[in-house]
C-alpha cells in the first residue's frame, strides 16, 4: 500500500533536528515527526492527516537510555519490556511495556511514541475510502463528532499503554523546540479532546521521561483490557502507584487509559490514611467507576469498559497490598 | 522523486532509487522480488512481512526503506543453516517435519520472528514462544504445529551448539 | 545436518497412514513457494477497481474521460462492458465483473483502470466520476422479507416481490406430535454474525491476454474450473483459448471458491490493452469480498421423548446472503439437512430462508452452512440432558445414529464412528471425573457434528466425472501427477503423491505433482465441500492401479513370469512367489515403454452410486460418505473480567482412514482454531451499511497465546468406498468446536449463551446478575433461561 508522498528529513543531531523544524514552521509547512512509525504510518496508509513533510528520528544518536530516573524518548517499547533496572523499581511499567501492541511492533515502537499515540475511534480509523462512505469526522478531513453528533469536540479514544503508569508515577516529559527545551508534568500535558489531546508546540519534540525519586517507595501496576492476549490497544487500563504506611494508604495513585479522549489522573481520588483492606478496594472501585467515561467508538460496550476500571482497581489494589 | 538508497540485505549490497516515502516490504518485494517476505495486512497487524533488523523481529509494511539504511537487514532468502552453510536451517526443517505450514503464506514471517527470538532466547518453552508470537497470524495450523516446530528446531540448534 | 523428510532413506514402505510431511513443505518454509502476487511478468500494469461508497444506489452515469486522459492509464473499464452474469451455481448467475446498473453494497465494484503503477491506478480511479442515485438499503435481515416494488429488488429473481433469495421447506414424520408428546421440549432463538475466512494471502490475480489471442489467468483460488466456465460466459469465448493457473493459494477455508468479479475485471482489462494486469486486493477489499459465513437468525425447538430418545427436530433458519448469491442457495438447504446426523431423527421440519442484501455477499465457508445449526442443535441437546439427569455424553450415545443406515431425509451413512469418538474424547479428558466437578470457572462441554465428504452430485450437472487424474511415467521413472485438485494447504498435493507412491511401491520423492495448469490437469472440480481426499483420491488411485498393472505387465515381459504373481514395493517389482524374482522398477517401466514411449493411465472418480430421496432438495447434503466427530472441550473463564479460555480440547474425528496422520491432524487442529475464533471473538460489525472492521486488528482471531492444548484423535471406521476407506477432515472438525465451548462455558458458570461471539462482557453482565441474585458461584446449575414452549 503505497505511502502519501512527503519530504523525508533525516537530522543525525537534535541541533539539526531543531532547525529543520524551525525551518519548516517558517515555511509554514507542516510536518510529523516520526520514530517507530508504528503509529504514523498505518496513519498514513489510511491518509489520516498526512503531512508533507516527515522528521524520521531514525538517524538520531541517543535519546534511547533506560534510567531509574530518566528514559529517552527513542527508548524501544521492547527495551523496556526486558529492562531489569524498571523491573525492580516500577514493575507496572513493565507490565504496560510488555502489555503493548505485538513483539514486532514492540520493537518498532519507542516510549515517546507511545505517549504521544494519535487517539482512536472507530470512525477515524479507516481508510480513505470508508470515511468517505461514511462521512468525514471532525478528526480528519469532516466537521462533526460521529460518536457524539451533538458535540463540538472529538471523543476519539487515547489508546496508549505506558501514559497511566508514568502518570501514576508523576513523570515529567521532556520537550525540545525552536523555542529552546522546557519540562512539563506528564499529569498537565495530556489535555482538551481527541485532537487537540496535549500540550505540545508541533514543533517541539519529546526527547526524554524523567520519574521523581520519590516515585520509587511507590508499588506499581498495570491491568489492561483487551479482547485478545495480543495486537491490541487497551480498550480499558488501569494503573496504581501505592505506597502503604504500616497497614494504612501512605500515598494511592490512579490512572486510565482507553477510556476519554486523554489518559487520565485521578488526582482527587484520595484514600490516604485508610486502611489496606479489600473494603478500601471495593471503595477504591467505587470511586473510580464514578469518575470514568467511556464512548461507543472501540471494542466492547462502554458500560462493561467502565465497570472494568474499577474491577481492574480493586483487584489491582489487593494484590499491590499483597 | 526518487532518490539513490543503499541497504544491507542477507549480506549483500543493494543499491537503487526509490522514492523517500518507500516501505520497506515494497522495496523488497518489488524492487528486489525478494519475493519471500509477504504481504498480508500491510498494516503491522499479521506478521506476514516480518523480516530482521539488527536482530530485532519488525513488520517491514510499517518501516521506511530509507530509515534503515546502513542497517544489517535479513529476509527469509538469507536464512540458511549457517554462515558458510547454505542449506537448509534447522528451523525450516523443523516447519517441514512438524507440519508448521500448511498454505506456507505466513511461514516466512513466523520463522524469521523465531529466528530473531531463538537468538536471544536458544530455549524459550512454549508458553515463551506463543507469546514471541503475538504479532503473527496463522489462519491454516490452530499454531499447534508451528509450536511444536519451534520447541524441535530450539532442541536441535541447542544439542548442535 | 537433517536428512530431508522425503529422503527414500527415511522412509518406510507403504505409505498410507504413515505421518509424511507435505511435499511442497519445504518450498513454503525457506520462502520459495510462489503465490500469485510474487509472479512478475514483462510490461505488466497495476490494475484497480472503483468501489461503491454507497450500500445500495443506481448508477445514472459513469464519466471515465478524464481517467481515460491520464497519461500511464491503459485501459478503463465499466460493468455496461461486460454485461454477463455469472456465479459458482447454474442457479444463482447473479453477478457481473462491474456494476451495470445497480450497486449493491458498499465495496461493490463500479469500474476499473489498468495502468503503469499503483499511484497511477489510484489517480485515475480518484478521476472517475460516478452519478448514484442511493435508495433504500437492505441492512436488516428481516427487511429483505418485506414485499418490495421492482426498483428495490436487488435481483430480478426472487421469491414473489420480496428480496428473499432462496426459500425451503422439507418435512419428515410428525415434528408436531413429537413435540406435543414430548417429556421434554423447548424452542430457542439464536443468532450468529457473520464471520470471514481471513486466510492470510489476500486476493491477487494476473491476467495476460497475450499475442496469440489466449487469455491466461494467475489467481488465488480453490475453484479453478468454476473460474474456466466463468470467464468463458463473460469474455464470451470458448473455454480452449483460456488458460487458469491457480499458483500456490494462502489459504482459502471457502473464501477463495467462487469465480471472483475482479478475476472477470483483470482479464477484460487485459483484453483491452493487451498487456498483463495485476489485480491485488488490499485487505479492506479482501473482507469487502467476503463470502464468509452467513450471518443467521436461527429458531429450533428440539422434542425429548420419555425414554430420552430424541423425537422431533425443528429448524426455521434466515439467513444473509448479501449482495450475491454465491453458493447461496446450497447453503439454505444445509442449514436444515446437516442436523440429519449424527443422531437419529424421527421426525424433522426445516424452514430456510436466504435473503439478498445490501451488505458483502456472504458465501461459503469451512463447515458450509452446518456450524450454525449445529450450534444451536448442539446447545439444547445439552440442555435437555441437564434437564432430564442424563450425562451429555451418554445421552449422545443414546441417540446416535448407526452405521449403515438411512436418515429420516434419506441420507445413506455408511460407516459411522460416532460412538467411537464420544467415548475416545470421553477417556481422553477423563470426562466422567471432571463433567460437573470441576471449581466454579472451570468447566468441560461436549458435542458431536458429522460432515459431507464431498457432494454426491456435482455443481454443473454435465455427465463428466467430478475428479480426474492423469498420470505419466517416462524413461526417467519419476511419475508425474496431473489433476487440477486445488493444493490450498491442505496437503492435496501430499495426498495425490502419497498414494500414486503407495500403489506403485516407490518412495514418494518419485512423484512430481502437477496441479496447477488447466492447460496440462484434467478437471477436478476443486477445493470445496471436503470433496478432494475422496474423489481426487479414488481418481489417482485408479489411475496409479493402471499404471502398477503396465509396469507389472513390463516386468513380466522382462523376467517371463506371470503378471498374477507380480506386485511393487521397494522400487521393485517382486513376486509373491519366488523371492529371487526382483526387477528393478526402472527395467520394468522401461520395457513397458517399448511400444508407446511414455506410460500414460488415467483414473476418475464420478459420482457416487445413486442414492437419496426423492423430495425437493434431496440432493443437498447428499455425500458419498459421511465424517463424524465429538469434542469434549475444557475451559476456564476469568470471573474478575468475564474473558473465556479454552485451556484444552480433545477433538476425535472418524476420517475413514488417516492417510496421512500428520495431514489429518493439522486440519483438525485448524478447524479448532477457526470453531474458537467464532465462538470466542470473530464477528463482522456492521455500522448501517459499513462494515466497521474491515481488517485484522479489528476482526479478531486468536492468537498463539490464546491456542488450547488439541489432542486430535483419529477414529478409523474405514468407508467403503472412500481411498483406502478415508473420509474427509477439512472442515466436519470444526462443527463441535463451537457448541462444546459453550457447553464447556455452561459447566464452568452456569450460563447459556444464544449469541455469538460469546466474549468476557457478555459473560461479565451474567456474572453480575448471578452475584446480585445470591447464586454466584454454586453448583449444582438450574437452568435459568426462559423456557418458551416448543410450539
Amino acid at each position: 500500500m503505497i505511502l502519501p508522498t512527503f519530504e523525508l528529513h533525516h537530522p543525525t543531531t537534535i541541533t539539526e533536528l531543531v532547525e529543520i523544524a524551525r525551518d519548516l514552521t517558517a515555511q509554514g509547512e507542516a510536518f510529523d515527526y516520526m520514530a517507530g512509525g508504528t503509529d504514523v504510518l498505518p496513519n498514513y496508509k489510511n491518509r489520516l492527516n498526512p503531512r508533507p513533510h516527515v522528521i524520521s528520528l531514525a538517524r538520531l544518536a541517543g535519546l534511547d537510555e533506560i534510567g531509574v530516573d530518566r528514559i529517552g524518548a527513542r527508548a524501544l517499547v521492547d527495551d523496556l519490556a526486558r529492562s531489569s533496572v524498571l523491573s525492580e523499581h516500577y514493575p507496572g511499567l513493565v507490565e504496560a511495556a510488555r502489555s503493548v501492541s505485538s513483539p514486532p511492533l514492540r520493537n518498532l515502537g519507542t516510549i515517546g511514541g507511545n505517549l504521544l499515540l494519535d487517539t482512536r475511534c472507530w470512525y477515524f480509523n479507516q481508510s480513505e475510502f470508508w470515511r468517505e462512505s461514511k462521512g468525514y469526522c471532525m478528526k480528519a478531513d469532516g466537521d462533526v463528532c460521529l460518536v457524539v453528533p451533538q458535540k463540538e469536540i472529538c471523543y476519539a479514544t487515547y489508546s496508549g499503554d505506558l501514559a497511566p503508569v508514568l502518570l501514576v508515577l508523576d513523570a515529567r516529559v521532556t520537550l525540545v523546540g525552536p523555542d529552546g527545551e522546557r519540562t512539563v508534568p506528564l499529569r498537565e500535558f495530556y489535555a482538551f479532546d481527541g485532537i487537540t489531546r496535549f500540550l505540545k508546540g508541533p514543533a517541539e519534540l519529546l526527547t526524554a521521561v524523567d520519574i521523581p525519586s520519590s516515585s520509587r517507595e511507590l508499588r506499581t501496576g498495570y491491568r489492561k483490557l483487551r479482547m485478545r492476549d495480543t495486537i491490541e490497544y487497551p480498550v480499558a487500563g488501569v494503573a496504581l502507584a501505592l505506597h502503604t504506611d504500616g497497614d494504612k494508604v501512605g500515598r494511592l495513585e490512579v490512572a486510565v487509559t482507553g477510556t476519554e479522549a486523554i489518559p487520565l489522573w485521578y488526582g482527587d481520588l484520595d484514600l490516604t490514611g485508610q486502611p489496606a483492606t479489600p473494603a478500601t478496594a471495593e471503595a477504591l472501585q467505587e470511586a473510580l467507576v464514578d469518575r470514568v467515561t467511556c464512548y461507543r467508538n472501540v471494542p466492547f460496550p462502554p458500560g462493561y469498559r467502565k465497570a472494568m476500571t474499577g474491577e481492574y482497581a480493586r483487584e489491582l489494589f489487593s494484590a499491590l497490598v499483597g | 522523486m526518487k532518490r539513490t538508497i543503499k541497504l544491507r540485505i542477507n549480506g549483500s549490497e543493494h543499491e537503487l532509487a526509490v522514492p523517500a516515502n518507500a516501505l520497506l516490504l515494497d522495496v523488497l518485494r518489488n524492487d528486489l522480488h525478494l519475493v519471500g517476505t509477504k504481504r498480508g495486512c500491510d498494516m503491522g497487524t499479521c506478521g506476514c512481512c516480518n523480516i530482521i533488523i539488527d536482530g530485532r523481529a519488525v513488520n517491514s509494511c510499517l518501516v521506511l526503506a530509507f530509515d534503515v539504511e546502513g542497517r544489517d537487514i535479513q529476509t527469509i532468502e538469507g536464512v540458511t543453516a549457517s554462515a558458510d552453510d547454505d542449506s537448509i536451517h534447522p528451523l525450516q526443517e523443523a516447519w517441514a517435519e512438524c507440519g508448521g505450514s500448511q498454505c506456507g503464506f505466513c511461514a516466512a514471517g513466523f520463522i524469521m520472528t523465531v529466528h530473531a527470538l531463538l537468538e536471544n532466547e536458544p530455549q524459550p518453552n512454549r508458553a515463551g514462544i506463543a507469546e514471541a508470537l503475538g504479532g503473527n497470524v496463522c489462519r491454516c495450523t490452530g499454531y499447534k504445529k508451528i509450536l511444536d516446530a519451534v520447541e524441535l528446531a530450539a532442541g536441535r540448534m541447542a544439542a548442535t551448539t | 545436518m537433517a536428512r530431508h523428510p522425503h529422503d527414500p532413506k527415511n522412509q518406510k514402505q507403504g505409505l498410507i497412514g504413515q505421518p509424511v510431511p507435505l511435499i511442497d513443505a519445504r518450498r513454503k518454509s525457506t520462502g520459495q513457494a510462489v503465490y500469485t502476487d510474487d509472479i512478475k511478468l514483462p510490461g505488466m500494469l497495476v490494475g484497480k477497481i472503483l468501489r461503491s461508497p454507497h450500500p445500495h444506489a443506481m448508477i445514472r452515469s459513469i464519466d471515465t474521460r478524464a481517467a481515460e486522459a491520464l497519461p500511464g492509464v491503459h485501459a478503463v473499464l465499466t460493468g455496461q462492458e461486460a454485461p454477463n452474469r455469472f456465479g459458482v451455481l447454474p442457479v444463482s448467475q447473479d453477478e457481473t465483473a462491474l456494476a451495470v446498473d445497480r450497486v449493491r453494497f458498499v465495496g461493490d465494484g463500479v469500474a476499473a483502470v489498468a495502468a503503469d503503477d499503483e499511484a497511477t491506478a489510484l489517480e485515475a480511479l480518484s478521476l472517475i466520476n460516478v452519478d448514484y442515485e442511493p435508495i433504500r438499503a437492505f441492512l436488516k435481515i428481516e427487511e429483505s422479507l418485506e414485499e418490495v416494488p421492482d426498483e428495490l429488488k436487488l435481483h430480478t429473481k426472487t421469491v414473489g416481490n420480496t428480496n428473499i433469495h432462496k426459500q425451503v421447506q422439507q418435512d419428515f414424520g410428525d415434528v408436531d406430535g413429537a413435540i406435543d408428546a414430548a417429556k421434554w421440549s423447548k424452542r430457542q432463538r439464536f443468532l450468529f454474525p457473520g464471520v470471514t475466512h481471513a486466510f492470510t494471502e489476500p486476493l491477487c490475480t494476473i491476467a495476460h491476454w497475450n499475442a496469440d489471442d489466449r487469455l491466461t489467468i494467475w489467481s488465488a483460488q480453490q475453484v479453478p474450473h468454476y473460474l474456466h466456465r466463468a470467464l468463458a460466459t463473460v469474455l464470451e469465448i470458448p473455454m480452449h483459448r483460456i488458460r487458469v493457473v491457480r499458483p500456490t493459494v494462502g489459504g482459502g477455508f471457502g473464501g477463495k471458491s467462487d469465480p471472483f468479479p475482479h478475476e472477470m475485471v483483470c482479464a477484460l482489462l487485459t483484453r483491452k490493452c493487451r498487456r498483463p494486469v495485476r489485480i491485488l486486493f488490499d485487505r479492506e477489499e479482501v473482507f469487502y469480498n467476503n463470502h464468509g459465513r452467513h450471518p443467521s437468525k436461527i429458531e429450533i425447538a428440539l422434542a425429548i421423548d420419555a425414554d430420552h430418545k430424541i423425537s422431533g427436530l425443528d429448524i426455521d433458519a434466515l439467513i444473509d446472503g448479501g449482495a450475491w448469491g454465491s453458493f447461496g442457495v446450497v447453503t439454505t438447504y444445509y442449514n436444515g439437512v446437516l442436523a440429519n446426523g449424527p443422531y437419529r431423527l424421527p421426525s424433522f421440519r426445516y424452514r430456510g430462508r436466504r435473503v439478498y442484501s445490501n451488505r458483502p455477499p456472504s458465501g461459503a465457508m469451512r463447515g458450509h452452512g452446518a456450524v450454525n445449526t449445529r450450534f444451536a442443535y448442539e446447545i439444547l441437546l445439552d440442555e435437555a440432558a441437564h434437564d432430564l439427569g442424563e450425562d451429555p455424553a451418554d445421552f449422545r450415545i443414546k441417540n446416535a445414529l448407526s452405521s449403515y443406515t438411512k436418515t429420516i431425509n434419506e441420507f445413506r451413512i455408511t460407516t459411522n464412528g460416532i460412538v467411537e469418538c464420544i467415548e475416545r474424547a470421553c477417556d481422553a479428558s477423563g470426562w466422567k471425573d471432571k463433567k460437573g466437578k470441576l471449581p466454579f470457572g472451570e468447566g468441560i462441554g461436549i458435542a458431536g457434528g458429522f460432515y459431507i465428504s464431498g457432494s454426491a452430485l456435482p455443481i454443473w450437472w454435465d455427465d463428466i466425472p467430478q475428479s480426474t487424474v492423469h498420470l505419466k511415467i517416462d524413461y526417467d521413472g519419476g511419475v508425474t501427477i496431473h489433476s487440477l485438485a486445488a493444493e490450498i494447504g491442505q496437503g492435496s498435493d501430499t495426498m495425490l503423491a502419497q498414494i500414486t507412491a503407495d500403489v506403485l511401491g516407490l518412495s514418494i520423492d518419485f512423484c512430481r505433482v502437477l496441479t496447477e495448469d488447466s492447460d496440462t490437469a484434467p478437471i477436478d472440480l476443486g477445493s470445496y465441500s471436503s470433496r478432494v481426499t475422496f474423489m481426487a483420491g479414488n481418481a489417482v488411485r485408479r489411475a496409479a492401479e493402471d499404471m502398477r498393472r503396465r509396469i507389472i505387465q513390463g516386468a513380466a515381459d522382462v523376467s517371463g513370469y506371470p503378471t498374477e504373481l507380480l506386485v511393487m514395493e521397494d522400487e521393485h517389482v517382486v513376486s509373491v512367489a519366488d523371492p529371487n524374482v526382483r526387477i528393478p522398477y526402472l527395467n520394468a517401466v522401461r520395457r513397458a515403454m517399448k511400444d508407446v514411449g511414455a506410460l500414460v493411465t488415467t483414473g476418475c472418480y464420478s459420482s457416487a452410486p445413486p442414492m437419496g430421496g426423492k423430495h425437493k432438495g434431496a440432493a443437498a447434503g447428499l455425500s458419498p460418505t459421511y465424517s463424524f466427530q465429538a469434542f469434549v472441550v475444557q475451559t476456564k473463564v476469568d470471573l474478575l473480567s468475564g474473558k473465556p479460555r479454552v485451556t484444552e480440547v480433545w477433538a476425535a474425528h472418524d476420517c475413514g482412514r488417516a492417510l496421512n496422520p500428520l495431514a489429518v491432524e493439522a486440519q483438525i487442529e485448524g478447524c479448532v482454531h477457526m470453531g474458537l475464533g467464532q465462538v470466542l471473538c470473530e464477528t463482522m460489525d456492521y455500522h448501517k451499511g459499513n462494515l466497521e472492521n474491515p481488517n485484522l486488528l479489528d476482526y479478531r482471531t486468536l492468537s498463539p497465546s490464546e491456542t488450547p492444548n488439541i489432542h486430535p484423535i483419529l477414529v478409523e471406521t474405514l468407508d467403503p468406498e472412500g481411498p483406502y476407506g478415508a473420509k474427509e477432515c477439512g472442515e466436519g472438525p470444526l462443527l463441535p468446536v463451537l457448541p462444546a465451548t459453550a457447553n464447556a462455558i455452561w459447566d464452568a458458570i452456569g450460563e447459556r449463551f444464544y449469541v455469538l461471539p460469546i466474549t468476557a462482557d457478555k459473560i461479565y453482565r451474567a456474572l453480575l446478575k448471578q452475584k446480585k441474585q445470591g447464586r454466584y458461584g454454586k453448583r449444582p446449575f438450574s437452568d435459568q433461561s426462559e423456557k418458551s414452549p416448543a410450539r
